[in-house]
């Protein structure tokens, strides 16, 4: 059993019949009652476009599946300032949504190239976050936008950057009892820009091998005055190019690119695995800073500009 | 736990009894037998299970069914509503958007959808909604059209019907060609026509029946245990905890299957019904149970307890044969399944005095058909012991005879039915051990027993392309014509013979009938590795040799600074022809395909003169019309009831055999022939040419081409060979129809019988052709003085086909396909990422009995080869497990990913073929993957000789060319050398 997460086909795989009990709660309470219960052995479903497959291909074994479905509060964004975003709003209400303007339309732009139509409609933001695959799309974007996570428990609620949120592949600061119900980004600055560059293997229906999310801010002299980096599948979380961000302070884009570009890849720790090899990838890194930053800038010019 | 639950499904109502766990993919098709959502992959990566769930397009293997009590889902039965196709529907039967069908209800919801949203999308926007469900078929080109269809944006929409009069018809030499044949096209009524698909309708209305979607009553159902490791001794099994699990009726190992090996290739039946004693690869199959339900089944491969002692492994080919190398099998030494050495002329005397020799290395990939449709099989056993099996299958022939010999029981004992194939391109061409384990476990347990491959299964079980280690080396004169060519291929095979030793063959005969090679060395080795079975895919063997000779074609034009196209024409093989390994070239109009593409693809205007980062190759193929002689030897009858046979050079059976029955009133007929229809449409092109050879209307035509009881043999749908011999078959029946109705024609028009002619329903004098009589007013008179009209043809390829050396039957075939393509492709030269942004092909199939179809075949393997040549890739580790056995891992390309195309058809006759027509199938993906390679070169620079051409290995490559001091590209070159 051990090795059937590599396709082993010691039974069948995909074809697997899910054996779980299912738990559909009414509200977050009553949730989090469930959660209580069964701790180890339960897991939360949103959009199912992740959960459901692991299960089939018994990556994860759990006995108690939590549908948040009837839970309909939380599928919402409101862009007062500051968007807030419910968890279990899915992929295509953000693809789609003309609340996001300016610069919060970088999410749209990649909830547009993530998977597929089907996968967009069911699939949850909460839901690309909280599963902390280092794939995902939305961690690098929702990072350089500053954005923070809203985990509910009965005690209470806690804010936490989301760039803190990931602690490993598929290993979150959520604890037990936790439920992710909001994604909180603040109001950019003025003078803003963000951009998210990806690499995948083909053009449809496709999972990044490489991403890279920016964002820039320009004083009033053109110059960086904040800067934000994210690499995506290229580390075991959505990774912040912390140096890279910093040795960009208070310099040109022209003056400071190649620096931020060797600093983003040196924070890179690619693997190799079927899609790429590891050089390949720290390539990559490079080239999609590049654009990503490049395009951060011009973005930001613009805001200037309006 | 079950509950009762509600769903509104198609505006009505179902209580159901639903599992916690249970998908609603799984509730619409086991429980409400809604089965036109198609499970293709269960996994969210195909599109085929597509439903709508309040309007919105979702997978239904990722929706918990429990979940949906109150929202309104929509499934393809819910369309159509009091049987009026919707204008989607009606577009795609239009526009030959439908193939095999599998794809086709997620498709028409996705797109429904998108209409609904959004009544006049731009292209842009379909591919976007359409992203998200794969076809293996169409290369798209025809979805694309059909959704344009309805926003009254196609451009193209009619082109098919302008194609129908500039094939041969209006060609006066050819026209000429088959007057003399006996058969006048111009005034052709059904074939030369786009016809729609016979089967279209109930593929856009979910009512096509696959093999999976079949419940017959009492059924139980199958699963297979597969081996977790590579190579291994079984020490001991006990399935005691299985037999002992609720609900099981059968566990069955090695020891309890036949012992008769089975197989392919007659000499090497090396494949045993469950391993016995040693498990050869990773899902090599070691037991099987039955038992009441699926999810009993799965439970109880878990309780069998297999103890392996693990041996060491061996998984490259060029490994595999050098000294001391674990052996696969003991029967093959040093690994070798099969050696080839073929000689024609002399060689080296030839290079020592071309003007220009030049010798690169190659390498293929593994490149899997992935059909839509996974494999599926029901077997259940009348009482009289007649077996009976439901198979998706692409030769439903060869299943009946290995049945037979794997049961040791006469053919006539065997009924095989073949219900719809979602697409096979080869992997479906061998019987499988579904076919065989459902029969055992039925007979076990008396109830028909169903098994169904899991998309992983389909990857384990493989028989995809072989991977081939290629040394090539060419000689030319100074004008580029050829001089020598020499060959040097390790083929690897996996773990069992298959269809290899066929493709070590093919993989050397084909290569000499494109261009004229006056001598020709080919040494081919087959070599067993401890990876699944390689088999038969679409292009059988050719393919990755095809890439690497256009590509070194190629090479040496630049090097010599002639034009590509023109170092073709210089080298095209000509009509009537005898190539140097002893093959009949008959019809050939390959220069007119190299014509039409140079003039279409505006090549002299692209080639040399598009900015860096974007390029333009050009590279040919083609193929048989069908093999020449049968898999197996001698008669029709069970090996085992067979004397000792010796090789004669002709057929000794017909390959095709049709029988057409009319209808009392004379109002209908009925085909009956055992050809394959797999979604390639031959069912419809066979209907028309049936139609045109009794002279009645296409529409009067039914199939029946699905169950061996009804239909006669026909050998099935491999070698491209339907359409040229079971189309002569099905003509020949036909006009036997025509034979017998002459005499009463001619007593109602008062003219001589052989005078009468028939056309589109009507008989009439050649002499006065205002005279007419109805057609069937003559077959009601011929059933009321004679009783059931009948008419039967067969087909036999012509004898002495082949040289004679040893191999010389594998190429031989009645007639050739000629083809060409330009592709164009744009390059971001940063990352190495390749968009193939568009395609100009030209194909010489000869007659196009239906060019609507063609075009379909077309852009199917053009989308498919593509893929092939720079994504497509089965991947293994290092203990020999597939790395990407699913479809997010292994990538086929999506609408978004295919390119533009532009399909033509030259003018062309082939004489052996029904109304001159010859194959497409396969041909149409031969010249793609040089194609591709030669537009990267083009664009980049560099030469990528190694599939699939990965963005990392041009990248690779570029920085090796800027920097020649540094280390050599990452990716490995193998450089193998077949021992002698």
């Amino acid at each position: 059993m051990a090795n059937r997460r590599h396709g082993v086909p010691d039974r069948k795989s995909e074809n697997d019949m899910i054996t779980c009990e299912l738990h559909e709660p009414a509200d977050l309470q009553e949730a989090a009652q469930y959660l209580r219960q069964y701790l180890d052995d339960s897991r939360l479903l949103a959009g199912g476009t992740d959960l459901l497959v692991d299960l089939k291909t018994a990556r994860v074994e759990a006995r108690h599946v939590i549908s948040l479905h009837r839970i309909t509060n939380l599928r919402t964004i409101e862009n007062r300032g500051d968007l807030r975003i419910g968890a279990l709003t899915t992929v295509a209400q953000l693809e789609n949504s003309p609340r996001l303007t300016g610069a919060f339309t970088v999410l749209r732009e990649a909830a547009r190239q993530m998977a597929s139509p089907q996968i967009r409609n069911s699939a949850t933001v909460g839901g690309n976050i909280a599963s902390a695959v280092p794939c995902a799309d939305l961690p690098p974007v929702l990072g350089v936008l500053n954005a923070s996570l809203t985990l509910w428990s009965p005690k209470g609620e806690r804010q936490i950057p989301l760039t803190e949120f990931f602690s490993g592949p598929r290993a979150t600061a959520r604890r037990e009892e936790e439920i992710l119900t909001t994604i909180v980004v603040p109001q950019p600055p003025p003078r803003f820009g963000a951009a998210y560059a990806r690499f995948s293997l083909r053009d449809g229906n496709s999972i990044a091998v490489a991403s890279v999310a920016a964002s820039l801010a320009l004083d009033g002299h053109g110059a960086i005055s904040a800067c934000r980096l994210m690499l995506g599948a290229v580390a075991p979380i959505p990774k912040r190019a912390v140096q890279a961000e910093q040795s960009l302070a208070g310099l040109t884009l022209v003056h400071g690119i190649n620096d931020a570009i060797a600093l983003a890849t040196q924070a890179a720790e690619p693997i190799t695995d079927l899609r790429a090899s590891a050089d390949y990838r720290r390539a990559l890194v490079g080239i999609l800073t590049r654009r990503a930053l490049t395009t951060a800038h011009q973005r930001a010019r613009e805001a200037t500009n309006d | 736990m079950t509950e009762l639950r509600t769903l509104i499904i198609n505006g009505e109502s179902h209580a159901v009894a639903i599992q916690s766990g249970e998908t609603l993919l799984d509730v619409l098709r086991d429980k409400l037998r809604l089965t036109g959502t198609k499970k293709g992959c269960d996994g969210g990566d195909c599109g085929a299970c597509t439903v709508l769930i309040d309007g919105t397009p979702m997978n239904a293997c990722l929706q918990l069914a429990s979940t949906l009590e109150g929202r309104r889902i929509t499934t393809i039965e819910g369309l159509a509503a009091g049987g009026q196709l919707t204008p989607l529907q009606r577009a795609f039967i239009d526009q030959g958007a439908v193939q095999c069908g599998f794809c086709t209800s997620g498709m028409i919801l996705s797109s429904t959808a998108l209409l609904e949203a959004n009544g006049q999308p731009s292209a842009e926007e379909i591919k976007h909604a359409l992203s998200g469900n794969l076809c293996r078929c169409t290369g798209y080109a025809a979805i694309l059209r059909a959704v344009e269809q309805c926003t009254g944006k196609c451009d193209d929409c009619h082109r098919d019907k302008h194609d129908a009069h500039s094939d041969a018809t209006t060609n006066g030499h050819l026209r000429a060609q088959a007057r003399a044949n006996g058969r006048d096209l111009s005034s052709c009524t059904n074939v030369g026509q786009p016809v729609a698909r016979i089967d279209a309708a109930d593929k856009v209305t979910g009512r096509a029946t696959y093999t999976a979607d079949i419940a017959l009553p009492n059924m139980v159902y199958g699963s297979i245990l597969m081996s977790p490791i590579a190579h291994g001794l079984i020490k001991r099994i006990d399935t005691s905890r299985a037999r002992s699990l609720p609900g099981v009726l059968a566990v069955i190992t090695g020891a309890d299957v036949p012992q008769n090996t089975y197989g392919v290739s007659p000499a090497r039946y090396d494949e045993e019904v469950l391993a016995r004693a040693k498990v050869r690869h990773v899902g090599d199959p070691v037991a099987a149970v039955a038992a009441v339900d699926e999810a009993t089944a799965q439970k109880a491969l878990t309780l069998i307890d297999v103890e392996y002692e693990e041996l060491p492994a061996v998984f490259d080919a060029l490994e595999a044969v050098k000294p001391g190398a674990p052996l696969v099998h003991d029967r093959y030494e040093r690994n070798i399944n099969t050696h080839v050495a073929h000689n024609f002329g002399d060689v080296e005397a030839a290079f020592a005095t071309s003007h220009h020799v030049r010798e690169e290395v190659f390498t293929g990939n593994f490149v899997y058909q992935c059909p839509m449709e996974p494999q599926a099989a029901i077997a259940y056993w009348e009482h009289d012991g007649r077996l009976v099996l439901y198979s998706s299958t692409q030769a439903p022939h060869y299943v009946q005879y290995m049945l037979a010999h794997v049961f040791h029981m006469p053919l006539g004992q065997i009924r095989v039915i073949r219900p719809c194939v979602g697409g096979g391109f080869g992997v479906k061409a061998a019987t499988n051990p579904l076919e065989v384990c459902s029969a055992v476990l039925s007979r076990m347990t008396g109830r028909p027993v169903k098994i169904v491959f899991s998309r992983s299964d389909t990857f384990h079980y493989y028989r995809g392309r072989h991977k081939q280690h290629m040394r090539f080396k060419l000689g030319v004169d100074a004008e580029g014509r050829i001089t020598a060519f020499k060959s040097e291929i390790h083929l690897d095979g996996g773990a069992y013979s298959s269809f290899g030793v066929a493709t070590a063959y093919y993989a050397g005969s084909m290569i000499p009938t494109l261009y004229k090679i006056p001598n020709y060395r080919y040494d081919g080795l087959r070599v067993m590795t401890n990876k699944p079975a390689c088999g038969a895919m679409r292009g059988h063997g050719v393919p990755q040799p095809r890439f690497a000779f256009e590509c070194l074609l190629n090479m040496v034009a630049e090097d010599l600074n002639i034009d590509p196209i023109e170092i073709r024409r210089r080298n095209a093989m000509t009509p009537n022809t005898t190539t140097v390994n002893g093959l009949e070239i008959g019809s050939c109009e390959f220069l007119a395909t190299i014509d039409g593409v140079e003039r279409d693809s505006h090549w002299n205007a692209k080639y040399g003169k598009l900015p860096r980062g974007r390029g333009i190759g050009v590279a040919s193929g083609g193929f048989v019309s069908g093999a020449g002689y049968c898999i197996y030897r001698g008669q029709v009858q069970a090996q085992h009831e067979k004397g000792p046979e010796k090789f004669q050079k002709k057929s000794i059976f017909p390959h095709a055999n049709a029988v057409i029955r009319v209808s009392e009133d004379g109002m209908a007929a009925f085909l009956m022939i055992g050809a394959a229809e797999i979604g390639q449409g031959s069912d419809t092109i066979l209907v028309q040419i049936a139609a045109e050879a009794m002279g009645i209307p296409h529409t009067r035509m039914r199939m029946r081409s699905e169950d061996s009881d009804i239909s006669p043999l026909d050998l099935g749908s491999y070698s491209s060979r339907v359409t040229l011999m079971a189309g002569n078959a099905v003509a020949a029946a036909g006009e036997s129809v025509l034979d017998r109705l002459r005499p009463f024609a001619a007593d109602l028009l008062g003219c001589a019988p052989d005078e009468v002619r028939a056309r589109d329903g009507m008989m009439y004098s050649a002499n006065d052709t205002t005279n007419t009589v109805d057609w069937a007013e003559v077959a009601r008179q011929f059933f009321n003085e004679h009783g059931p009209l009948v008419g039967t043809g067969c087909y036999k390829p012509p004898d002495g086909l082949g040289g004679d050396y040893k191999g010389a039957t594998v190429g031989t075939s009645p007639a050739y396909s000629f083809g060409t393509c330009c592709c164009e492709v744009s390059v971001d030269l940063e990352t190495g990422k390749v968009h193939v942004d568009r395609f100009t092909d030209y194909h010489d199939c000869g007659t196009a009995i239906n060019p609507q179809q063609v075009h379909g075949q077309v852009e199917g393997a053009i989308v498919m080869g593509a893929g092939e040549a720079i994504m497509e890739d089965v991947q293994f580790d290092a203990t020999g497990h597939l790395l990407n056995p699913n479809l997010h891992g292994y990538l086929i390309m999506t609408i978004k990913d295919a390119p533009e195309i532009f399909s033509g058809i030259v003018d062309s006759y082939e004489p052996r073929g029904p109304y001159g027509a010859k194959e497409i199938g396969e041909g149409a993906t031969l010249p793609v993957m040089g194609a591709v390679a030669h537009a990267i070169k083009n664009a980049t620079g560099v030469w990528i000789k190694d599939l699939p051409i990965t963005p990392e290995k041009i990248l690779a490559a570029l920085k090796a060319r800027e920097a020649p001091q540094q280390s050599p590209p990452a990716y490995k070159e193998a450089v193998g050398r077949p021992a002698s």
